[in-house]
This record gives C-alpha cells, sequence and structure tokens, in this order.
C-alpha cells in the first residue's frame, strides 16, 4: 500500500494515453463479458436442468401419437415416481387474423405441475381445474394479449373436429399460471386432458408426450431405455430423456454460431494485447531512467520489477471490473433475441484472470528489458 | 508554398518518420484490422444467412398457408383446401393443362453434424410431383428421383455435405422404419438444398397424417396473385392466406434473423468504439512525440491547417493499410466456411449456407475503418495545429 502514491502517478504521467488504454480495456472486456455470458449461459441451463425428469416424445418428431394406455405401463417401471401425459390443442380466438393463435398443452395439471418446475401455479388454480373439466389456466401474458380476465369463457377455433361435429371449443378460465424464467414470453393454457380426449374425434386414447419423474437421478440412462423399449418395433417409437439431456441438445442446436462467439473473442483478446502491451512498452521505457533512480538509492531488483508489474495490473483490472459491470446490466437487454446472458460472479473472476494475465504479458518484455539494464545505462539515457 | 503542397511535404515527412515510431503507428493498423475483421465476419454471417433464407424468392411464386399461421409448419392444410386453391385462377399451368404447385408436408429428420457429431434436425420436406417444375433453379444432381410409395428420400446437396449419413444409399430412420436416400439435388441460391425431400403422400401415409402444411403454387404473373387472393377470399370454406413468395420468406426465421443482427450490430460498434480509443491514443502519441517537429515546421512557416491537415492524413493512411490487413485476415480466415445453425423451415432444424464476403460488407467495413481512423485523428491534428510554437520549442 505504501507504494500505491507512487504507481498512480506513474500511471497518470500521460493521463491521455492511460485513460484512452484504460478505456479500450473497459470496452473489450465488456464485449468479453457479454460473449462469455453468452456461454455461461448455455452452460448454466444444461447444469440446472432436472436430471430427474423425462420426457418422451415420438423419436421420429410428428410421428403417430402413442397410446394412453402406456401411462399404466410406464407407472409399473421399477424407479418412476409419476406420470402424465400431454397432448396438443391449437386454436385460434376471434377473427382468424394473423397472431391469434392459442395453444394450450392437455393434460392432468396435478401431477404435471409437479414435473414441470418452470412453471408455477396457486393451490386455487389447480383446485378450480379439478372442479372444471371445460377449466382453462392461461399464462397472464396470454390474458393480456386478448384482454382475457379470470372467470371469462372463452371459444377457441380449432382444426381438430368435436364429437358433436363442431370446431369450436369453450373453455372457462379458471385461474392463471406462469413461466418461472420467461414469463415475458409465455403465451399459453393449459387444459384437462380428460375433457379434450373425450370430446375429440381424431387421435382418441393418445398421447404426444409422457413427462416421468424418476426416484434416482443416476438411473436416468437406464429408466429412459427402459421405457423406450415399451415402444420398440411400433409404430410410434419413443425416445425418452432427461431435461438435462435435452438442454444440451438446444444448445448444440445454435451449431457453428457458438464457435463463432469463440474465434470473436480470441480476435478482440489479440488485438487488446497488441494495444494495451504498446502502451506498457512506452510507458516503461520512458521511465527507464526513473527507475534506475529507484535502484540507485537501494531497491532491489525484485521489488523495482514488482512496482512495472504491479503498475500493470493497476492499469487493467480496473477498467476491466468496469467493463464486465457494464457487461453484467447490458445483458438483460439482449434476454429476449438472443436468450439468457449471464455475466456471473464465475465470469466475472475468469474475465479477471485474463485481464491480469494480459498485464503480466504485457510487462514482461519492457521488464526484462528494465531488469537487464544497468544503473549507469539506465541514468545515461537521461 | 499552397496548402496542398504543404500537407503534401508534412504528410510524406510523417510517413517517412514511421519505421522510428513503428511500435505506435502499429497500434491504429493492428486495432482497425482486428475491428475489420470480426466486423466482416458477423456482417457476413447476418447478411449471408438472410441472403440465403430470402435466396430464390420468386415474384411469380405464392406460399399458401392456413389463416393465422405464419410459419410452414404449424397450420395444416386438408386435401380439399390444396385441391380447390389448385383450381383457382391466377396459377400457371403446364403443358398438359395441369396447375402448377407442390402442397408439402414439414417434418423433420434426425441426423449427425460431420464436425462433431453432435444431433441436430433437418427439414424433411414432403413434395408434390411438380416440386421441380414450380422450382427451376433445383436441378437433380446426381442418383434419381424418389418413387411415390417407396420410403425414399433426395438429400440437398449442403446438407449432404454438412450431416453425415445422406449419401446414396445410405438409410435414415424416419417413420414406419428406414428410408433411402436415392439421389442428390441442388442449385439456387436459397435454403432449399438444406433439406430432404421425399414425396408427400408417401410421407403422410408413413406418419398417418390426413392434411398438409404449406403449399406453394406457380402464378401466371406476378401480378396474378392479386386475382387468387381475391378468388380464394370469396369461398368462406377456404381460411388460407396467400403471400408472394418473397413476402414470405422475408417474415421467416425472424428470430434467428433478429439474433445475428443484434449480435453483428452490438458486437461491431462495441469494437468499433474500442478501435477508436485506440486510434485516438496512437494519434496522440504519434503527436505528442513530434512536438518540437511539428512546432520547428509551424516556426518556418508551414501553415496550422497543414499540419492538421497531414496528421489526419496519416491517421487515415494507418487506418486504411489496418482495413487492407483486416479484410486479408477474414478472407482467409473464412471466406467459403460453410456453417450451419437453427434457421431451416421448422423451428429447430437446420440451415446450411457458406460464408461469402460480399463487397458490400467489405465496403462497409473500410469505411468503418476511414471513419475510425478521422475520428481518431481529429483531435490529435487539432491539438498539434493549436499548440504553441514557443512553448513547444521551448519544452526541448
Amino acid at each position: 500500500m505504501r507504494f500505491f502514491p507512487l504507481l498512480w502517478a506513474g500511471l497518470w504521467r500521460r493521463p491521455t494515453r492511460s485513460v484512452l488504454t484504460a478505456l479500450c480495456i473497459v470496452t473489450a472486456f465488456l464485449l468479453l463479458g457479454l460473449l462469455e455470458g453468452v456461454n455461461a449461459g448455455f452452460a448454466k441451463a444444461i447444469a440446472e436442468a432436472h436430471r430427474d425428469l423425462l420426457v418422451t416424445r415420438t423419436r421420429v418428431r410428428g410421428g403417430a401419437p402413442m397410446p394412453i394406455a402406456a401411462l399404466a405401463t410406464i407407472q409399473s417401471i421399477p424407479g418412476v415416481r409419476e406420470v402424465t401425459q400431454r397432448a396438443y390443442f391449437m386454436g385460434t380466438y376471434g377473427d382468424p387474423l394473423l397472431k391469434n393463435t392459442v395453444a394450450a398443452l392437455a393434460t392432468d395439471p396435478a401431477v404435471f405441475f409437479q414435473l414441470r418446475p418452470g412453471l408455477v401455479v396457486s393451490k386455487e388454480s389447480l383446485r378450480a381445474m379439478r372442479e372444471n373439466r371445460s377449466g382453462m389456466l392461461a399464462t397472464p401474458a396470454l390474458l393480456q394479449w386478448f384482454g382475457w380476465k379470470v372467470g371469462d369463457a372463452v371459444t377457441l377455433h380449432s382444426q381438430i373436429l368435436k364429437t358433436d361435429g363442431s370446431q369450436d371449443w369453450t373453455f372457462s378460465i379458471v385461474g392463471t399460471c406462469d413461466s418461472v424464467k420467461n414469463p415475458a414470453n409465455a403465451y399459453f393454457g393449459i387444459i384437462n386432458y380428460s375433457y379434450l380426449d373425450e370430446y375429440r374425434v381424431e387421435n382418441r386414447g393418445t398421447a404426444e408426450s409422457f413427462y416421468e419423474r424418476i426416484a434416482d437421478p443416476a438411473k436416468a440412462v437406464a429408466t429412459a431405455a427402459a421405457i423406450d423399449s415399451i415402444f420398440a418395433n411400433s409404430s410410434h417409437e419413443t425416445r425418452t430423456q432427461s431435461d438435462q439431456e435435452r438442454a444440451q441438445f438446444q444448445a448444440k442446436q445454435l451449431g457453428d454460431v457458438q464457435f463463432f462467439t469463440n474465434a470473436i473473442m480470441g480476435a478482440v483478446l489479440f488485438t487488446l494485447a497488441f494495444l494495451t502491451g504498446n502502451t506498457l512498452r512506452q510507458s516503461i521505457h520512458e521511465r527507464i531512467p526513473e527507475f534506475a533512480v529507484l535502484k540507485a538509492v537501494g531497491y532491489s531488483d525484485a521489488r523495482v520489477l514488482s512496482l512495472a508489474y504491479a503498475e500493470a495490473l493497476l492499469l487493467y483490472l480496473p477498467p476491466a471490473a468496469l467493463g464486465l459491470m457494464l457487461a453484467r446490466l447490458a445483458a438483460p437487454l439482449a434476454k429476449e433475441d438472443i436468450g439468457t446472458i449471464i455475466v456471473s460472479p464465475a465470469v466475472a473472476m475468469s474475465g479477471l484472470a485474463c485481464a491480469a494475465l494480459l498485464a503480466f504479458a504485457g510487462a514482461a518484455l519492457p521488464a526484462s528489458r528494465l531488469s537487464r539494464m544497468s544503473i549507469v545505462d539506465a541514468l545515461r539515457r537521461r | 508554398m499552397a496548402l496542398p503542397a504543404q500537407v503534401l511535404a508534412v504528410t510524406a515527412a510523417n510517413i517517412r518518420s514511421i519505421p522510428q515510431r513503428l511500435g505506435n503507428s502499429l497500434v491504429i493498423v493492428v486495432g482497425v484490422a482486428g475491428v475489420v475483421a470480426v466486423l466482416i465476419l458477423v456482417l457476413t454471417m447476418f447478411v449471408d444467412f438472410r441472403a440465403t433464407i430470402q435466396g430464390d424468392g420468386q415474384p411469380d411464386r405464392a406460399i399458401i398457408l392456413p389463416r393465422g399461421a405464419t410459419t410452414e409448419y404449424e397450420g395444416s392444410l386438408s386435401r380439399e383446401t390444396v385441391a380447390a386453391v389448385m383450381n383457382a385462377p391466377g396459377i400457371e399451368h403446364d403443358q398438359h393443362a395441369q396447375p402448377i404447385g407442390s402442397a408439402e408436408v414439414i417434418l423433420v429428420a434426425p441426423v449427425a453434424r460431420k464436425v462433431d457429431n453432435s444431433d441436430v434436425n433437418v427439414t424433411l420436406r414432403g413434395v408434390g410431383g411438380q416440386y421441380f417444375i414450380m422450382r427451376p433453379e433445383l436441378k437433380l444432381v446426381s442418383g434419381r428421383m424418389f418413387r411415390p410409395g417407396n420410403q425414399e428420400l433426395l438429400a440437398g446437396a449442403s446438407a449432404g455435405a454438412q450431416f453425415a449419413g445422406l449419401d446414396i444409399g445410405n438409410q435414415v430412420r424416419l417413420q414406419d422404419g428406414d428410408w433411402t436416400v436415392v439421389g442428390t439435388f441442388g442449385g439456387g441460391n436459397g435454403s432449399r438444398d438444406s433439406e430432404v425431400i421425399a414425396d408427400a403422400l408417401t410421407v403422410m401415409s408413413a406418419y398417418k397424417l390426413d392434411a398438409f402444411n404449406t403449399m406453394g403454387v406457380m402464378l401466371e404473373s406476378p401480378g396474378a396473385i392479386a386475382s387468387l387472393r381475391e378468388a380464394l377470399s370469396r369461398d368462406p370454406t377456404l381460411q388460407v392466406d396467400v403471400r408472394a413468395e418473397p413476402e414470405y420468406l422475408a417474415t421467416a426465421s425472424a428470430g434467428v434473423n433478429r439474433m445475428l443482427q443484434l449480435v453483428a450490430y452490438s458486437v461491431g460498434s462495441i469494437m468499433a468504439l474500442g478501435a477508436l480509443f485506440a486510434a485516438l491514443n496512437s494519434m496522440t502519441s504519434a503527436v505528442a512525440a513530434r512536438t518540437v517537429e511539428i512546432a520547428t515546421l509551424r516556426a518556418i512557416g508551414f501553415s496550422p491547417s497543414a499540419v492538421a491537415v497531414s496528421v489526419l492524413t496519416e491517421a487515415l493512411l494507418l487506418a486504411l493499410l489496418g482495413a487492407v490487413l483486416g479484410v486479408a485476415v477474414a478472407y482467409l480466415a473464412f471466406n467459403g466456411t460453410t456453417i450451419s445453425t437453427l434457421g431451416g423451415a421448422v423451428w429447430d432444424s437446420q440451415l446450411v449456407y457458406s460464408l461469402s464476403i460480399t463487397r458490400s460488407v467489405t465496403a462497409t467495413a473500410i469505411l468503418l475503418a476511414c471513419t475510425l481512423g478521422l475520428l481518431g485523428g481529429v483531435y490529435p491534428a487539432i491539438r498539434a495545429a493549436r499548440s504553441s510554437i514557443a512553448d513547444a520549442l521551448h519544452e526541448s
């Protein structure tokens, strides 16, 4: 701490240069923080996804739905705690113009919400669904979109034919449910499977997917295989995945885009290393005589060197921290288009470590020249 | 001396002295090169993605979707609807007097990326018999057409290059067992050869589907869409939207498109800001290092504006050098690279496209580089022109 004023004075010897270099570092770490935050967002989504929750879908998408009778067979597999089915309902509200499509999941709400930790629902809403077969739970976003409120009865026109020959399905909105992570983009409803299945003409007694919770997450793969074997060699072969596997799959879909994030980060780091390395080189080079004076009054080589390195750190770390902080503030702005960007403490730490590394690397070359120079030579340059 | 001659003389002197302050001058060059290379990369990803999506849009083709559907895969068109649309006015007929159109089902087929063997989806499009007549830009490249009734596929050339298991003779596991790849097709500038196609009715019977998802028709002329739209809107049993193909494609894949655009512009502007600071830094140092020299020039009669313009010129030249370096790096590193990402006809199916750096992207990047050089030079130039001769000379 004793040396802080000395370091500080060193930095402010050429204020324009130091400030501009610092601004370079701030912008570079703003960008690095955001890009690394994108990667961290994916990693977190994968890490947080449950390993004990499985989803069974038809192996080939769009394939024939699975018979609901399989529910009991799945339930009987050792290790399966709870299971529920889901079918899909789609309809349009009012004048069938653009953007008035309503999607609803037909399921057994009481079990479904236990198996989908990403969704929240109140006990009252669940009870209301139990008491009203034609009930619907809607997300607040959906309610707002159509100007609906709890208590309304809404009629949706669907391609799904009803047993009475009409295609108009009426549901009463009995409560709400919402997505924990992304309420702004959650536009859907939940309806009772039993109601849909009783009145639909086609695909009766089938489900498009099953959701399961298993007792031991470590047995996820074996249990998934056991479930898939029920449907093997049928017209509706299935593929069961844990939520975690599914999150991994989704991240991979972005494909080469992630590779390019890394390429950009590499380019930014290289450019930054060059720019700031030049500043450090100039700064130390200009002050060789000053360092020589320090040596002449008895400072050891090691101490002079550590002063040079400490100054480099002082130049890098605060702007890097500021850049990462800005990245943290900016991250939510991109949520809707890019997804979750997480500038977590871990991202910040790796960013700062990176800054320290750049500081050391940038100062190493001029500092080594400094330590090799004899006091006499150094002073003569004055 | 006239101003231009003065500027020339001072600039030449500046440039001759660059080797003595090489490190400092290289800061502008490398900084600008970094920005230009990254900017070209992100802009190319965005521009080429959009160009591929909208690539083969023809105003004399129309896409017909169920009313309210915004994507090809989400809605359903019954066989009756398809038949009614085909008989509507405004649609071009082939030499057998058959209306030219293709009713299609859109599904996905699981494949593995060759690069890292990861599981992804390609669009599986069940198409009508006139698909290739409606899309003359597409051609069978090798093998033969699929035969309706057999579980056979044609793989798009881009898809085949990017994903494993799509060569002729390969089996792809779909509904109702294995489907054989019997040929490949390519051509056009669009997204179609990122897909695999099969006979629509064969796909529908295998998947037990009784409706199509989308249909395309060839119009008699771009203007004929009005009469087609008018005729279809008169029939209350037909709930469909008619859009010209370019209009439909402009809205397709809006999500990924917006994401790439946001990435391109935010990455580009943040990097440009950083490079601006670097350029300012570099030119300020350059001027500071030559305080005495500049004061001497002014003392012997060079005008302040000649000094200022020469500093600007130097900044501009260095930035241009950086731009050339950046463009060269970008071309060497990724021009012609084929990449795949989300953006196919289904929300999670892949679009394959190759990065080809366009002239306008290069021009944009070079323009930005020049702007950076000029902006970075302005403040140091003014400072150089305004410095007091006496003070500067006294300093030495």
